[in-house]
């Protein structure tokens, strides 16, 4: 007598059994066994119990994405920036004269330097990987506050008033501070991961 | 097992603001059961984690693209099934997957869990697979053929063919014909 193959019986669990498989399992005891057995493993694989990862990954994960985070902010920074250094130069280097060339020249500095030092973390950044989750926290918190100062620096590209260019060449050297601070950090890592 | 599928909206929310606690609680709620599933598919308990983290990774990534259609169970498990399934045809390149299999080793009874654990494992790298997304994960077999870039035929018959070898590494009776 022909019984139905493995294929019939997946077929019928699916309901989507031919008729002579459909016809032959009602009469054959043999086959309605044989799909009851599928329908118990699969049962049985269902409860399974669930395994559970032996080791904590998510620090890795955070690692990761605190540096994702932060490399997507500092491409948006660079442009962002870039375009509000332009402005604020068209906009406010006519105004300094006098006392103000001081001021000016300061400003250039810090902003050489800034890029300068941008320069060079570039070359830090060479697979984004950070070996430790405190070096990643240090980075993450470094490049927040050079953020934080960069957005603060676009909102002034429209200022005008004389008293906010000292403030501006402040925020340009705590820029500069900040980054000289972030680049030992990568260098620091970056020697000790021996690239 | 069962995976809780309600996940707060605010805590999507959050995490696709960036939020890097709303970001670990979802990992909290969906690392054992994207580690089952990743484990139950490979081989390997090693490159299981390693799904693991390279899903979570995806998400933290992507969790910005996650539109609130259907489960965010659902759009992770496709995200880890994926990745699995990449690790499974990156090993089958580098060595062809045994074309037979132990069959009914010594101390493999019918019935308990712990035989069918076993002789589970012993099915090759997409068998497992196939039968782990079908009959666990209720993927359809057009999924499962999407999934791994085959015919929906591939995907019935490696099912048919690992419930006969599982049928016969647990010495079930003979009536069927695989």
């Amino acid at each position: 007598m022909m019984h139905c193959t493995m294929d019939d019986l997946l077929a019928l669990r699916a309901g989507e059994a031919s008729v002579w498989a459909r016809r032959h399992a009602e009469d054959c005891a043999t086959c309605r066994a044989e799909l009851d057995s599928v329908y118990q493993r699969v049962a049985q694989l269902k409860a399974l119990p669930a395994l559970r990862p032996p080791r904590d990954r998510w620090p890795l994960v955070r690692d990761a994405a605190r540096v994702e985070r932060v490399r997507r902010r500092r491409t948006w920074s660079t442009w962002g920036l870039a375009a509000a250094a332009a402005l604020v130069g068209v906009l406010l280097v006519p105004r300094f004269g006098g006392d103000g060339s001081k001021l000016h020249a300061e400003l250039s500095r810090a902003k050489d330097q800034s890029a300068t030092l941008e320069n060079q973390l570039q070359n830090y950044d060479v697979d984004g990987r950070v070996l430790t989750g405190r070096t990643a926290a240090r980075v993450a918190e470094l490049e927040d506050r050079i953020a934080v100062i960069d957005g603060d620096l676009a909102g002034r590209s429209g200022v005008k008033a004389q008293a906010q260019d000292a403030e501006l060449v402040k925020l340009w050297q705590q820029r500069v501070d900040l980054m000289r601070e972030l680049l030992n950090a990568r260098s620091i890592r970056t020697r000790y991961v021996g690239l | 097992m069962t995976v809780a599928l309600a996940v707060p909206d605010v805590l999507v929310a959050r995490a696709q603001a960036g939020d890097e606690a709303a970001l670990e609680a979802l990992f909290r709620a969906f690392e054992t059961p994207v580690y089952n599933l990743a484990r139950r598919m490979l081989r390997n308990a090693e490159d299981a984690e390693d799904v693991l983290q390279e899903t979570f990774l995806e998400v933290v990534k992507s969790i910005r693209d996650y539109r609130g259609e259907g489960y965010l169970w659902g759009w992770i498990r496709r995200i880890a099934a994926t990745k699995a399934l990449m690790r499974i045809r990156r090993e089958q390149l580098r060595a062809t997957e045994p074309l037979g299999e132990e069959l009914g080793k010594p101390g493999m009874h019918v019935g308990a869990n712990i035989d069918l654990e076993r002789a589970f494992e012993q099915l090759t790298d997409t068998s497992r697979a196939v039968v782990w997304l079908h009959d666990v994960e209720g993927y359809t077999h057009e999924e499962i053929g999407e999934l791994m870039g085959k015919s929906v035929s591939f995907s019935k018959s490696q099912l048919a063919r690992a419930h006969a070898r599982l049928r016969g590494m647990l010495g079930e009776g003979e009536g069927a014909r695989a």
